[in-house]
């Protein structure tokens, strides 16, 4: 099953770092435990007693063709500086925010900036009764935007009640506006974070 | 446990970017320029060096041992570095509501201190367990636990929580210590 555009704009992803983060853990363990399992002469004392730059793999090396094994060595090199610059650059970058697009018609192009949509919806998810803060973002990718919401309610607020105001009237409002019938929004809730005020 | 992962797969990928390039450099150079080899790394030394030790010497035990010890806490990094949302229904097609754990522990903890008898309480909470711990000076806990249970869960089943979380209560009362 994939995930909806909604359920994506959650949070961002970590799914790539993760996994590299996982695989190059995985890496590790199994090097480690494949040189102590070798060290601790389970394949055979002898091979134990060996030195680590064994000559035999080293003839083995010098039989091959020397042309082959430098080419082999600098193709391998550049691959690993430009895959890890760009895993770098990957993690360092910050989530995007993309401006979404009315119209993408040559010569008609209309686009509404990221921060006067996110504006707006704050405005309106602000003024219902029982938010008491709100923080929006437009987020995912240019061709797929999406809003998250992040709204911060009263203690002793419905969060039902909350979120159909939310459906109806903020986004409802922003769908009209953007003339679209479908924006994917992910809406994070902070449940009881201010004093309910009472009437003394 | 999620910038800690962001930040050791940035400086993983710098590492991996210095070793590629290096090997690189060395290898070119090598070939250009063999007498004046090596270029920044002292490659030679270390390839004499590892001619001279053998397998099983306490070195490469140790530095193996490092190694996947090392493995080990970068896998329990990425595998932490997970999101623990509550979800709720979705109201609508396209739009996904979640809360933290934190403030639906929030929420039943406000809601137990309500309750009569209860001087205070602590709640834990995640997406499929929510754990009450209520202190309470008149009621015994076989009393008061049932009473609690039931209007927490009432309290969350009020919640449209995709699923609903199970309830566990526990009682401090010094009338038990008697």
């Amino acid at each position: 099953m994939t995930k909806s555009f909604s359920a994506k704009a959650l949070a961002r992803s970590y799914r790539t770092e993760r996994t590299v983060t996982f695989t190059t853990g995985l890496l590790a363990v199994l090097l480690g435990a494949a040189v102590l399992v070798v060290g601790l002469g389970w394949l055979g004392a002898y091979r134990a007693q060996r030195p680590v730059l064994d000559p035999m793999a080293v003839d083995w090396i010098r039989h091959q063709q020397p042309t082959l094994v430098r080419i082999v060595a600098i193709v391998a090199g550049v691959a690993l500086l430009v895959s890890g610059l760009w895993w770098c650059a990957r993690s360092l970058r910050p989530e995007r925010h993309p401006d979404i697009e009315l119209d993408r018609e040559r010569g008609h192009r209309l686009v509404v900036s990221s921060s006067a949509i996110t504006g707006a919806v704050r405005a309106d998810t602000e003024a219902i009764d029982g938010v008491t803060k709100a923080k929006v973002r437009a987020v995912g990718s240019r061709r797929h935007p999406a809003l998250r919401l992040h709204v911060w309610l009263r203690e002793g607020s419905d969060p039902r009640q909350v979120w159909a105001r939310i459906d109806d009237d903020v986004l409802g409002r922003a769908r009209a506006a953007l003339g679209v019938t479908v924006l994917p929004t992910a809406i994070r809730l902070e449940l009881g974070s201010g004093k309910a005020t009472r009437v003394r | 446990m999620r910038i800690l992962v962001r930040l050791l797969s940035t400086v993983l990928g710098l590492a991996v970017a210095a070793a590629g390039a290096l090997l690189a450099l060395e290898v070119a150079w090598w070939w250009w320029r063999p007498a004046e080899a090596p270029l920044v790394v002292p490659w030679p030394q270390w390839r004499d060096t590892l001619a001279g030790i053998a397998w099983d010497s306490p070195g490469v035990r140790i530095t193996a041992a490092v190694v996947g010890v090392a493995g080990l806490l970068l896998l329990l990094a990425a595998v932490t570095a997970r999101r623990h949302d509550v979800a709720f229904t979705d109201p609508a097609t396209e739009v996904t509501v979640t809360t933290s754990p934190r403030s639906l522990a929030r929420v039943v903890g406000a809601h137990v201190r309500e309750q009569d008898d209860v001087v205070s309480a602590s709640v834990t909470a995640t997406a499929r367990k929510v754990r009450v711990r209520a202190v309470s000076r008149m009621e015994t806990e076989h009393g008061l636990r049932p009473k609690l249970a039931g209007s927490v869960s009432a309290l969350l089943e009020d919640l449209p929580l995709t699923r609903q979380p199970k309830v566990s209560v526990v009682v401090d009362s010094p009338r038990d210590r008697r």
